[in-house]
């Protein structure tokens, strides 16, 4: 690179710039993540759309420098002759080390800000307890007493859900809400207590979405949904009235096979 | 026929094959009965009488097809069979089916069956890809497709991309620091013959009662542990596969510390030979640890223990973490060998030396360091201990700085040389450099947690797996297989196919996995065989493009065999390359050497007046690039290739 | 192996391949074997790895769980025992070295039969123990590592046998190059014995 006047450096600095700019604003403008129907969701999308842009400008650096030096240094035919003999230059290779490594720091600091902000715990929760076994899915509201296979829940109001599974690991996802974790069989025994199976969301819109189970369980894996219902206060709390009582001394967090599994049979079955 | 079951090869080997499996089977039944057992066991997680077959009969494979003999002879300190080296060379199609320790054949027996595999995980990918079509149930049922992504999955990994490059750099290699063969040839040959035992029990276990390994390619606990009979073979495949990279990575590190060309200091050493020196040395490190991982489930389903029975005091996460202990590492195990062919690749055609070529040997062992403490980044979402993350997610994402040095030292490399863009390796080379960038991205975005919360298990991951994957390892074998082309086969491939082979394999790369990131980000899940509606058009959109990106393969398919047999003469050195394999003819006598060369300066001095490398065995002061003298089909230099 | 088939080939006229320039002072064998010992190592790692993973997060509480107890007398004997052949295993290296033949030849011996008497105690304590590896994750791991280790000592005790076998049959000189098939199995015995030692103190003392 040693011939290359300050000029063409900087009209492909501007090409980069352009092409950086073009590439940004096209794709900030798609919302990737589909619809947002939760305060966690949020950051996460900015998050993106942060990234998006640095990213388009490491990509648009790349392509700039390749297609130049195709455009520029590609070989005449039956020209037989050796490039320039360069073995390199400590001042480039310590830019290239150092911006990378600016650009990644600053998104692990983000992303750690990020991070913070939507696992933090609100003021007042409502406890879910989430039970998952190949291949349904039960609700457990200790408040409410009740449970069911369906996610009911009040909007604007941070839920805390406790998972757990009774056979194989599976993974609580709803897309609209951008929240995953997966359910660990035995979170609930003594020795689950290492397990991470704690995860708050806070759904803000009104709507009909859908559990999804994103962790590999078996055959019916892909067929693993739930209704998730967003509802007002008052409809939930209705809704809440007519479901089913957890049955005596039956908390859905029971190991496989426990006492947990009857209540999900039942209702497999219904 | 006694004469011919009593030597070692394919008879004989089958004879082991028969003999060793009915060996296991009898041991079980024996066994079994001893102990009052029922004879025969058909939980679905135990069947022993057909697990330890599935042990002893490869072994008595090996044993026939002459793996072990010599050692044997050894052990038993009887008088060894003098080296007579009649297994050097192969003369004949025939050669490539016996034991032979010459690398250069081992090095062909590993291109050929890998690229085997490669088109048969290919093809399990278009079944995938058909059933995927549209949404709602197509061509198989939802267990089947399981099986259907996991075999894909670990055909791809574990018997293509690893070996594939174990097998190229068993041919150049050695040729490229002067050393006559690898440092344990007889280990060399038991590597290679190990590899098809564990493709084969992988594709097997579709013919096990409740069909082939469905629990992914991760094979996470307790779905493994619990999942039918073909899951076994899974574990038992892996010990092989990994038995076999283990031994080559020790064969490379070996060969590449002791056997050097005097002269050839680590600073003079090809970067293709210090990529394999570092992913050897991730390969000793990290693969005992997937090895371990299936033997614990191996453990847990056959012999009944507990390792990840929450139930019984186990501990599910840690599969996860065994697991990617290796896994991750292996991730670069099949990246950082085609970092090496791309700067062969590069620097040749471009005719110029490689930028910053120091830096770039330390990138590829700064790699190697962290990708010992990033494993995690497959598990933000797994339930394990939250204090990890956070340190796990900076370590990935400095792996970043290292890749981009290599990325940007390659586009240095581009600058002020003059780019052969006519020869279909560079153009994959250049196909690599944009392609791999995008799945290099996309990996950063899983490496950030928030983000990973959101896409992690969705066909965003797939988008990040297929770019690296392909865009990476396989658009850098590629490269290498039509670099290396005329030296192994000593005939020229047709680079008009060559081109055709490349456009079809971009635009089907790009066509069908670009649209993997939506689809994954807009909600749709991993190993799924149907879906929600709504991503129906884009999946059409993907297999479209998949078929495309097959029949591209059938291109190069073509191409490779009719060039093999009817391509033209190959001079010595048709690319004009400076590195020591293509000072000899092509393809190389069958000792390499007369004489051990001279290594006498960098290996890519281009444009550099009177700069070289290596001084050949009687060319002292002579022209580098000529004719060698005293070595077999040796052609004349220059010339042949870019037309 | 052979095949007469090269004695025709035109390369074969050739003298044979040329020898290796040896870039280094080690030779193969010996880092070979070294390298090897890393990924043994670190399969022992794999195991330890779910060890830790199964005391540490799995079970808080007790360790060994109540129910288990393990023979730390006959253990520590039998660690006696192995840790002895180590020595002497060294002892038949240095015979060979001085090219005292006899040394080298009891040396093998006695470290070969130590190390079976091991295996025999190792094998007769799983018998007496009292539970087996379904009984619960300890059961499993503590199976899992003493048994990997077994095995290895097996291994070794193979290898071993062939050294015993060429020295008795008059193999091994002193020469550095001649006894490396008594310094290799050696090395490897050596990190069995080692490897033995870190599984004792984490399964049985700590
Ligand atoms: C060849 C194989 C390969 C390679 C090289 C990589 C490279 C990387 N991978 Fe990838 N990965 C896989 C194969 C590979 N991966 C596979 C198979 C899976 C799925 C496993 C499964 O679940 O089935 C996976 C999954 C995976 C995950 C888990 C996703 C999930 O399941 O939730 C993560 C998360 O962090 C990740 C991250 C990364 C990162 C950060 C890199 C980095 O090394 C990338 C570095 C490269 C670049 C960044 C581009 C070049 C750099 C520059 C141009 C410099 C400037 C760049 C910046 C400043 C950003 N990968
Ligand atoms: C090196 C590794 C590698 C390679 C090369 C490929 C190549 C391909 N992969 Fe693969 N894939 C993985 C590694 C790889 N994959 C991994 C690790 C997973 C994760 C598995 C898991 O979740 O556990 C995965 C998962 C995976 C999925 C997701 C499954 C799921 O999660 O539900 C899909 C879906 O489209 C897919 C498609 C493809 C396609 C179309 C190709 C194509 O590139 C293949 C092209 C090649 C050929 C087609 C062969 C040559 C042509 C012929 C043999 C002639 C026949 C051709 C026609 C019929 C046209 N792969
Ligand atoms: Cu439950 Cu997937
Ligand atoms: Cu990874």
């Amino acid at each position: 690179m040693k011939d290359m006047s300050r000029a063409t450096f900087l009209k492909l600095a501007g090409v980069a710039a352009v092409m950086t700019l073009v590439i940004s604003i096209v794709m900030v403008n798609i919302d990737w993540l589909g619809p947002d129907a939760s305060t966690e969701k949020g950051p996460i999308i900015t998050l993106l759309n942060v990234t998006i842009v640095l990213s388009a400008l490491v990509f648009s650096i790349v392509l700039t420098m390749m297609v130049y030096a195709i455009w520029k240094y590609r070989a005449k035919p039956g020209d037989e002759s050796d490039g320039a003999p360069i073995h390199g230059n400590t001042r480039l290779e310590i830019i290239w080390t150092a911006i990378p490594l600016v650009i990644v720091v600053g998104l692990g600091v983000y992303s750690t800000i990020v991070l913070n902000d939507i696992e933090a715990e609100a003021a007042n929760q409502m406890e879910v307890d989430v039970t998952a076994q190949q291949f349904e899915w039960r609700f457990d509201y200790p408040d409410q007493g009740v449970a069911s296979n369906e996610l009911h829940v009040p909007v604007g109001t941070q839920l805390e859900l406790h998972l757990n599974a009774l056979d194989v690991v599976h993974s609580f996802w709803v897309p609209e809400w951008g929240i995953k974790r997966d359910l660990v069989p035995g979170s609930d025994l003594p020795g689950g207590d290492e397990i991470d199976n704690v995860v708050r969301v806070t759904p803000d819109v009104e709507g009909q979405y859908s559990v999804v189970c994103t962790e590999l369980c078996g055959w019916g894996h892909a067929t693993m949904r739930a209704a998730a219902v967003v509802e007002s206060q008052d409809d939930f709390d209705a809704w809440a009235a007519d479901q089913t009582k957890i049955p005596e001394g039956n908390s859905s967090t029971g190991a496989a096979g426990g006492n947990g599994a009857g209540v999900f049979d039942d209702q497999v079955s219904k | 026929m006694v004469a011919t079951l009593k030597a070692p090869g394919q008879p004989r080997a089958i004879l082991g094959l028969i003999l060793g499996a009915a060996f296991g089977f009898g041991l079980v039944v024996a066994l079994r009965a001893i102990s009052g057992l029922e004879i025969f066991q058909t939980e679905q997680t135990g069947y022993p009488q057909v697990i330890v077959p599935a042990i002893t009969g490869p072994i008595g494979y090996l044993i026939g097809i002459g793996c072990f003999d010599y050692w044997f002879r050894w052990a038993a300190g009887a008088p060894t069979i003098p080296e007579d080296h009649s297994q050097h060379g192969a003369h004949s199609w025939k050669d490539y089916f016996k034991f032979n320790t010459d690398h250069k054949v081992i090095g062909i027996q590993y291109v050929v069956t890998t690229f085997t595999f490669f088109l048969i995980g290919g093809l399990l990918a278009m079944l995938m890809r058909a059933e995927l079509a549209q949404p709602g149930g197509q061509i198989v049922d939802a267990g089947l497709f399981n099986g259907l992504f996991s075999t894909h999955a670990a055909i791809m990994i574990f018997l293509f991309v690893v070996p594939v490059f174990a097998g190229l750099a068993n041919y150049v290699l050695p040729l490229m620091i002067g050393a006559p063969d690898m440092a344990f040839p007889r280990l060399n040959a038991l590597s290679f013959w190990m590899l098809p035992m564990g493709g084969i029990l992988f594709l097997l276990s579709f013919l096990m009662p409740g069909g082939a390994f469905d629990a992914g390619w991760t094979g996470y606990a307790p779905l493994s542990t619990g999942a039918p009979l073909g899951q076994s073979f899974f574990n038992l495949g892996v010990q092989f596969a990994g038995a076999s990279s283990v031994a080559t990575a020790l064969n490379f590190l070996v060969t590449i510390v002791t056997m050097r060309a005097p002269g050839m200091s680590f600073w003079r050493m090809p970067l293709l030979v210090w990529a394999n020196l570092s992913t050897s040395l991730l390969v000793v490190g990290a693969t005992p640890f997937i090895a371990g991982a299936q033997f614990m489930v191996l453990l847990d389903r056959a012999v009944g223990t507990n390792f990840f029975q929450a139930a019984a005091g186990g501990d599910v996460i840690s599969y996860q973490h065994i697991f990617w202990f290796y896994s991750h590492p292996a991730v670069y195990i099949m990246m950082l060998p085609g970092f090496g062919i791309v700067s062969e690749v590069i620097s040749t055609h471009a005719r110029k030396t490689i930028f910053g070529y120091r830096l770039m040997a330390l990138a590829l062992l700064g790699i190697v360091v962290l990708s010992f403490a990033v494993w995690a980044h497959h598990m933000f979402v797994s339930g394990m201990f939250a204090w990890l993350r956070v340190p796990m997610m900076m370590t990935t994402l400095l792996i970043a700085v290292p890749t981009g040095i290599k990325i940007f030292s390659w586009l240095g490399t581009l600058f002020d040389s003059k780019l052969h863009m006519e020869n279909t390796s560079m153009l994959f080379s250049l196909g690599f450099l944009v392609t791999f960038v995008i799945g290099g991205i996309s990996g950063v975005m899983l490496g950030m947690i928030p983000l990973d919360i959101h896409t992690s298990d969705t066909y965003f991951v797939v988008a990040h797996i297929h770019f690296v994957l392909f865009g990476g390892s396989v658009f850098t074998i590629f490269a290498g297989l039509y670099h290396w082309f005329p030296k192994m086969t000593g005939r020229m491939y047709d680079e008009r196919l060559g081109r055709i082979h490349f456009w079809g394999t971009m635009v089907g790369t790009w066509g069908t996995f670009i649209p993997m990131h939506w689809i994954g980000m807009e909600g749709m899940p991993r190993r799924v065989a149907d879906y929600a509606a709504q991503f129906g058009d884009w999946n059409l959109v993907i297999s479209i493009s998949s078929f495309i990106l097959g029949a591209a393969q059938l291109v190069f398919l073509y191409n490779a065999i009719v060039s093999w047999r009817y391509g033209p003469k190959a001079g010595s050195n048709p690319w004009r390359a400076k590195t020591i394999e293509w000072q000899v003819s092509s393809p190389p006598p069958v000792f390499n050497f007369d004489e051990i060369p001279r290594v006498v300066g960098g290996p890519y001095e281009f444009g550099v007046p009177g700069a070289r490398h290596a001084i050949m065995h009687g060319e002292e002061g002579a022209e580098v690039t000529g004719p060698k003298p005293a070595v077999v089909g040796a052609a004349g230099g220059g010339g042949g290739g870019s037309k | 192996m052979e095949s007469a088939s090269i004695a025709a080939a035109p390369a074969h006229e050739h003298h044979g391949p040329p020898e290796a320039h040896a870039s280094s002072r080690i030779d193969r064998q010996t880092l070979g074997i070294l390298l090897f010992i890393v990924s043994e190592a670190m399969l022992f790692g794999a195991f330890f790895a779910s060890y830790f993973f199964i005391r540490e997060v799995a079970n808080p509480g007790a360790w060994p769980p109540e129910g288990f107890e393990l023979p730390k007398l006959v253990a520590g004997v039998n660690t006696a025992i192995l840790v002895s052949s180590s020595f002497t295993v060294h002892w038949a290296l240095e015979g060979a070295r001085r090219g005292n033949r006899n040394a080298m030849k009891m040396g093998l011996a006695m470290t070969w039969l130590l190390g079976a008497t091991f295996l025999f105690v190792q094998i007769n304590e799983y018998v007496h123990i009292g539970f087996s590896a379904r009984d619960g994750a300890f059961g499993s791991i503590f199976y899992g590592l003493t048994g990997l280790h077994g095995a290895h000592v097996f291994v070794g005790l193979l290898l071993l046998s062939f050294a015993n076998i060429r020295a008795w049959r008059g193999h091994f000189g002193p020469a550095a190059k001649d006894h490396l098939g008594v310094e290799v199995p050696g090395i490897y015995w050596h990190f069995v014995d080692v490897m033995w030692i870190i599984v004792f103190t984490t399964v049985y003392i700590l």
